[in-house]
């Protein structure tokens, strides 16, 4: 894909995020997955396994349980600027789930799209921006005399 | 092509064959379809897009008590969680939830909701946040009129911008509001309302800090005329200099270019006793030499571009938030 053809932001973060203090930007995380069917076999265990401890090392995220007879099992992240994700977990095991979970956790809710760099400013220049006139003297500067060409 | 073009006048005529083999071939043309229905993906998405927007309350998996606790551990605070419940209630949603009740048809003692709105809470929050931001600015620019602080003061604290950290913050979600989407100057009630229960069960130190991690960020990249709108920088700054016993101005070209063109160039200095204060471009002189006196402005009032950045590290005295307190 070419550069100039895929959607692109430049870096930022919400709300200038981490300049005062750091705020987590997820939200709330539902684990939505059937009860019997065999490719929420993993969603299963990781209820059973890891969810409380993601619950006790994330305060900040509400995590939501929901065992519902549905097509698939999800895992739904709602983050503060309002974006939701829906992530497809079937058939992957607990461990995996935990590692997504907590790949979610740590993202912002931005647009996963190219980063044009990996740093950005709203100053571009320190000096200033060049103009015609940039490092040309000054109309009002006293020159010296100047020799006569012969 | 010609088998396809047979096969429906072969069918019929399979149909008007005879009662007793066609028996099977009715029932079965009126048993459910077992092809793909391609349209429902389609039309079940189109319904989920055209819904109305919902509460976030309204829909599947919402513990408020959770949400509450979990909002006061994502900022990092130690909220009492009445308080802070008492900060999401707005004196709209009692009223519209009580009307609710009585429409229900429930005596007058079980209709009464007996919850505390934040009107208080968020006066509390209100002149809290003015009042500390006002300290910060006056130690941080020493040289920054009243008026310029105030306007700086009233940006950070203005509707707008306090709906945009509210919303950023989720704030809008646990609000409790007869109208949805919450309006604007509810929103910003309840994120003041959000201060005050902070300033209530963390005291004016923590306070303060909450209230500079999230609103002062909200200066960066901003230039001082944007927040503070002068009208005549020019008159601003001779008043200036007159206060500091310089003699006034003098404006001067000291370049220009395509000046018989018609995109000009001046840059315009301004001299003080022979030496220039500060110089500006436009594409008029008189664009030139309000654009210096900005410049000029900038300079004395300490608010330039290359300022140092604010400063983020925990304080060793709570001073500000004191005298906050005590001017309240």
């Amino acid at each position: 894909m070419t550069g100039r053809g895929s959607p692109s932001r430049f870096l930022t973060a919400v709300l200038h995020n981490g300049v005062g203090r750091y705020v987590r930007q997820l939200q709330r995380l539902q684990l939505l997955f059937s009860p019997t069917a065999a490719d929420a076999r993993g969603a299963r265990q990781f209820v059973e396994e890891a969810a409380l401890d993601f619950a006790r090392r994330h305060p900040d995220v509400v995590l939501y349980v929901s065992p519902r007879a549905g097509p698939a099992p999800l895992l739904l992240a709602e983050y503060l600027n309002g974006t939701v994700r829906e992530e497809l977990i079937a058939s992957m095991t607990s461990e995996e789930i935990l590692q997504l979970a907590t790949k979610l956790a740590g993202q912002s809710g931005l647009d996963i799209i190219r980063i044009r760099k990996p740093f950005h400013t709203d100053n571009p220049s320190v000096q200033g921006q060049w103009h015609p006139l940039t490092n040309k003297p000054s109309a009002l500067t006293v020159r010296g005399p100047r020799l006569q060409p012969q | 092509m010609a088998a396809r073009l047979l096969l429906p006048a072969s069918r019929r005529l399979l149909a008007g064959f005879g009662t007793g083999a066609g028996a099977g071939r009715v029932a079965l043309s009126t048993a459910p379809r077992r092809d793909k229905k391609r349209w429902l993906r389609a039309y079940l998405e189109q319904q989920r897009l055209e819904a109305p927007p919902q509460r976030r309350s309204e829909k599947p998996n919402w513990d408020y008590h959770a949400e509450i606790q979990a909002f006061s551990h994502r900022l990092h605070e130690n909220f009492s969680l009445n308080l802070l419940k008492t900060a999401f209630v707005n004196s709209c949603y009692i009223e519209s939830e009580e009307a609710r009740r009585r429409e229900l048809g429930l005596d007058k003692e079980t209709v009464a909701l007996n919850l505390q709105d934040n009107s208080k809470l968020a006066e509390q929050g209100m002149s809290f946040s003015r009042s500390f931001l006002t300290q910060c600015f006056e130690g941080a620019y020493p040289d920054l009129p009243a008026k310029g602080i105030g306007a700086l003061v009233d940006f950070l604290t203005s509707q707008e911008l306090v709906c945009y950290v509210a919303q950023n913050l989720s704030v809008q979600d646990l609000t409790l509001c007869k109208d949805f989407p919450v309006p604007p100057d509810v929103l910003q009630r309840t994120f003041f309302a959000v201060i005050g229960a902070l300033l209530d069960s963390s005291g004016p130190e923590k306070t303060g800090i909450f209230v500079r991690d999230f609103f002062i960020p909200q200066l960066i990249g901003k230039d001082l005329f944007e927040i503070w709108e002068v009208v005549n920088p020019m008159g601003l700054l001779v008043e200036e200099l007159t206060k500091r016993n310089i003699s006034s101005p003098e404006p001067r070209i000291t370049r220009q270019l395509g000046v018989s063109t018609v995109l000009p160039l001046y840059f315009v200095g301004l001299y003080c006793d022979k030496k220039i204060i500060a110089e500006g471009p436009g594409e008029t002189l008189l664009a030139a030499e309000e654009e210096a006196a900005r410049v000029a402005l900038r300079k004395l009032y300490g608010y330039t571009e290359n300022r140092r950045p604010w400063d983020y590290s925990k304080p060793k005295q709570g001073l500000a938030a004191e005298k906050a307190i005590s001017s309240n």
